[in-house]
Formats: structure tokens, sequence, C-alpha cells
């Protein structure tokens, strides 16, 4: 083997780590909610979210669903799914843990 | 590592990503939140980074690459451990309040982070050569395997936050490929039964 491959060969393994690709939390939720312009605005999303007694932090699209980061009222952090379209709480979250799915939900 | 100007700009280069994350973070640009998956990243990609000197060397023999990577290899590990303790920060600055951390330390998600914190102080407290010489080589290689324990927690914690664990695995895939060709090389290098034979 050359020095030159051999150095290509050790490099690769580096790169990998360096190209490996990010991670987004729970990136695997699919809600279907059909095509955008269908979708209600992200304010009521944070008023639907504040009526559950959550402080937002942070709401955002992800994939096909609507998400938000908070807190709930015991102060526990919270990632949490809604339905872009009927702003349906789907799927909840605590540090990866499922704590609320919907009945019938399985997106 | 050797040169007057070499090591701090090597320091400098492993500080940058948390120099823009800290800048990020001041002028409002983003939460700390948003800075836990980089940091956190930033923190297993060093460690990996450090882990494969060995292996890698042993594999290709100690050229001039090799030695050069093995001499920043302690430079990468405390970085390494330098981005955890940033992770750790943000997410204190996440939570606010000490009650709501000690509330999530039940979760496995979260006690597997901390674990691996803890694992990867021991190795980056004693990354000094007076610690070499203290406790001898053969204690302070033992000290450094925590390592090992430290990246399978990381990445335990990764995935058990995510539940991705594409990304997780593509970070140990290069390692273990290290390790299986090194054991490859030494598997096809062990002198044979045969030549001890009188």
């Amino acid at each position: 083997m050359t020095k030159t491959r051999a150095l290509l060969l050790a490099v690769l393994p580096l790169l990998t780590v360096i190209a490996a690709p990010t991670a987004h939390a729970d990136g695997n939720v699919r809600c279907d909610a059909g095509p955008r312009d269908t979708w209600r605005p992200l304010a009521e999303l944070r008023k639907k979210a504040w009526m559950e007694g959550w402080t937002v932090q942070k709401t955002q699209i992800e994939g096909d669903c609507y998400e938000v980061y908070g807190r709930t009222e015991s102060g526990q952090a919270i990632e949490a799914f809604f339905h872009p379209v009927t702003l349906k709480k789907l799927v909840v979250f605590r540090r990866g843990k499922e704590i609320f799915r919907a009945p019938g939900f399985s997106g | 590592m050797t040169g007057r100007f070499t090591r701090p700009l090597f320091w400098l280069a492993l500080a940058l990503p948390a120099l823009l994350m800290l800048a990020d973070f001041l002028r409002g640009a983003v939460l700390a939140m948003d800075l836990l998956h980089p940091s956190g990243e930033m923190a297993v990609r060093l460690m990996i980074a450090a882990m494969l000197a060995g292996p890698l060397a042993g594999v290709f023999g100690p050229n001039r690459f090799f030695r050069g990577w093995l001499a920043v290899r302690r430079n990468l590990g405390v970085a390494a451990f330098g981005y955890a303790m940033l992770h750790l920060a943000f997410y204190g600055v996440d939570m606010g309040l000490l009650a709501a951390i000690v509330d999530e330390l039940e979760l496995p998600s979260i006690w597997t982070g901390w674990l691996a914190l803890a694992a990867m102080a021991v190795p980056a407290a004693l990354s000094r050569d007076r610690a070499m010489i203290a406790l001898g080589r053969r204690r302070w290689k033992a000290a450094q395997r925590l390592v090992y324990p430290a990246l399978l927690l990381a990445l335990a914690h990764w995935l058990l936050l995510d539940w991705q664990w594409q990304a997780a695995a593509a970070h140990l895939v290069p390692l273990a490929l290290a390790w299986l060709a090194l054991l490859i090389v030494r598997f096809n290098h062990r002198p044979s039964q045969r030549s001890h034979v009188p």
C-alpha cells in the first residue's frame, strides 16, 4: 500500500465523522397535513399551546407538522407536535420520552 | 505539538465553533436550546477524532501524519470535554432552575448524558504529563480508556433524545471500522505458531 493511499484511507473515517448528518429531534413524526395553504397560522398554534397552560419557547414547522417547544405548568421541558390544519395535539415528548399520544394517531 | 504559534492556532481552531455558538447566543440570534445539538455533536465528534488516532496509527504505521495526529490527541480529548461542558452550560441556561434539572435526572435520556460527562471528566482531568508521571503509564492509560464508556453513554444519550439511530450510528461507524482494521492487521501479522516449534 502506498503512503498516499494509506493516508487517504486514514482520513476517510475522520471525514465520515465530520460529514455525519446532523440530527433533528423527533423528526420522524408525520401529520399528513396536506398543502400548506390550508394550514392555520402559527399565531393560532401559540394560542393553542398557551391554552394548554404551557410557556412557549419556540414554534416551528417540522416536516409536515407544527412543533412547539415549551414548558408545562409544572416546569417540565416538552416538545409537542400539532396537526397544522386542525391544530389537534398529536404527540408530546419529554426529553425523547413520549408522554402523550392522541388516540388513533400513529404518525 | 511543536512551534510557537502552532499550538495557540490549533487551540483557536478548536475553540472557533464554541466562540461562534456563544456569539450567536449572546446577540440573541438563537436560544440556548438551539445550541444543545451543535455543542453536543462537537463533543462527540472531537472525542471520536481523538479516539481514531490510536487504532489508525496502528494500522498504517507511525508516519508523519499519524505522529502529528497522535501528538494532538490529548488536545482533541480536552476540547471534547470543553464542548461537553458548554453543552451542559446551555442545558443549564435552558432549564433555568436547578429543581427542573434535578426533576429530569430520572429520565434515561438525561442520566446517560450526566454519566457520559462524568466518565469524560476523569481522562480530561488527567490529560497532563504530571498526571501521567504520578499515576504511572499503565494506570494513566487505564483511566484514559474511560473515553470508551463515555462515548457509548453519549451516543445512548443522543439516541434516547432523538430516536434517530442513523445519526448516532454514523458517528460510531468510523471508530468501529478503525478498530476492525487494526484487529485484521494484528491478526495477519501475528507470529505463526509453527515458527515457535524448534
